[in-house]
């Protein structure tokens, strides 16, 4: 009685939006008891499977104490079935057309020569990471939280092949496609549209990804990496990039993974937001690797929580931990910021000394002030996006 | 000297090819809910997507799976007729509903 007060009182802005509709539907936490499976795919250790074709792999809670995601760790998301394996380098290509001075066929291995190379740390996160606390379930795949992570990703800014290819004062966007494929010869492939001044210096096609080549689940040969936004943009097996002077209508773009276009970008079941947005920079959220749910510790010993806290390039200023169900909270130490896009590591040491089940709570601050609401306090939407809860994790003292 | 030259080409193309066959994705079964009209699933979903699809939207209204169907036909071309529609409808709703005709609360 005396915590749903508490949640009330502090988030009293974020109920106001939904009046006294607000316990009509509510937001739990996402699910958290789903194993990895036996069954192992290219390259990948054992991971959470939501589907084999087209693959979707989630990491489990264990992988997220680094700030650096390993490659055979790291979350598979495709949209199309049907995945060539590049085999002849000599023959890939990413094709710069449209209206450009020239058009260009760049190899991976142009790309290295003839670039300067770059290197970005930075989060990739699916949009619908974590979209099962949505209640009513929102349509889409149901992650649990793992599908996110981060690398180390070398490769070359967009803006140089941009450059070289020269672009006409007419060209205004770019659409981008890669290599994998529908079943049905009429279906638009999974293409992204980016508006040319709009494109940064963290943008790179990337050829590495934590020192090796791409894994060929997460995009091999090359893929984009927009640092701040949601990989629903980082477009895997990148082949094309059509220069246009306008804007170019795409299913993934201007039906699907989009928001609600209003200050809480939210809305309700039964009146979904007239206006929408594409689904582009992330917020602020954090992860606890360990402990994991349901382990036993030993009262009277140490413990170190681990986890990790990123947003969508602020960079994190704080993360608090809380034992009291987030009546009060103390400041976690931080780890080396690798980069304002990357996981920021964070730990805490506690010894806990009575029996019985222990909840550890973490929330994170950006450098903009922003902070994780409550699980129950994230608004609603109907595709189940931007999902930032406090996380939680309850061991067994014994 | 020209052997030597495309000696030493041959060498370098095949230490950039990282893959040299196809790489194979490992098939699993997702089981749905057996039943006569399973053959309805069976001829317009896997096409393009295995079952886990169908599994991991979590449970929902009739109407959100009639949107599904529809969507499938319309964006993704799933060869359904509209005897089909009705049927994957109804199985969807039958094994995946949740108790709703209407999509919100």
């Amino acid at each position: 009685m005396q915590r749903r007060e508490f949640f009330k009182i502090s988030f009293a802005a974020s109920a106001a939006l939904f009046g006294s509709k607000s316990s009509a539907f509510a937001t739990s936490k996402p699910i958290d008891t789903q194993k990895v499976s036996p069954v192992l795919f290219p390259e990948k250790k054992p991971l959470i499977v939501h589907s084999d074709r087209p693959p979707l792999l989630e990491a489990p809670r264990t992988t997220f104490t680094r700030a650096i995601t390993p490659n055979d760790e790291f979350f598979v998301r495709w949209h199309m079935p049907i995945i060539p394996t590049p085999i002849n380098m000599d023959t890939y290509y990413i094709h710069i057309h449209g209206e450009v001075e020239k058009r260009l066929y760049l190899r991976v291995a142009d790309l290295k020569k003839d670039f300067k190379p770059v290197e970005v740390t930075a989060v990739m996160q699916c949009g619908g990471n974590s979209r099962s606390a949505f209640h009513p379930s929102t349509s889409g795949i149901q992650w649990g939280s793992g599908a996110m992570a981060c690398a180390t990703f070398k490769g070359v800014r967009l803006k140089d092949v941009l450059a070289k290819a020269g672009l006409k004062n007419s060209a205004e966007w770019i659409s981008l496609n890669g290599d994998d494929k529908a079943v049905m010869a009429k279906i638009e492939s999974f293409k992204r549209e980016l508006k040319i001044d709009e494109i940064s210096d963290d943008t790179i096609i990337a050829y590495e990804m934590n020192g090796r080549e791409i894994p060929f689940l997460n995009g091999y040969p090359v893929r984009l990496v927009i640092p701040g936004l949601y990989a629903d943009s980082w477009v895997k097996q990148l082949s094309d990039i059509y220069v246009t002077k306008e804007y170019q209508p795409y299913f993934f773009m201007d039906v699907a993974y989009r928001i609600p276009d209003n200050e809480c970008e939210c809305e309700e079941p039964n009146n979904l937001a007239k206006k929408t947005k594409p689904l582009e920079e992330m917020n602020v959220k954090s992860y606890i690797g360990y402990p994991d749910n349901q382990m036993q510790i030993q009262s009277g010993t140490n413990l170190r929580v681990k986890g990790v806290a990123f947003d969508e390039g602020y960079g994190i200023k704080n993360v608090f931990i809380s034992l009291d169900m987030g009546k009060t909270w103390q400041q976690a130490t931080l780890g080396k910021e690798l980069s304002k896009y990357a996981f920021r590591e964070f730990s805490y040491n506690l010894k806990p000394m009575k029996k019985g089940t222990l909840t550890i709570m973490a929330k994170a601050v950006n450098n903009k002030g922003e902070e994780q609401p409550f699980a129950h306090d994230i608004p609603w939407n109907h595709g189940g996006y931007k999902y930032n809860g406090i996380d939680s994790v309850t061991v067994e003292v014994v | 000297m020209k052997k030597i030259i495309i000696l030493m080409l041959l060498c370098f193309v095949s230490l950039e090819a990282v893959y040299t066959e196809k790489v194979k994705v490992p098939s699993i079964t997702f089981a749905i809910e057996d039943d006569p009209n399973i053959r309805v699933m069976q001829r317009n979903c896997q096409w393009c997507h295995s079952y886990g699809y169908i599994l991991n939207q979590g449970r929902q209204s009739k109407e959100f799976w009639h949107k599904i169907v529809l969507k499938m036909r319309d964006v993704y071309h799933a060869p359904i007729n509209a005897r089909d529609e009705k049927i994957a409808t109804e199985y969807l709703y039958k094994y995946y509903g949740n108790g709703r005709e209407k999509e919100g609360y």
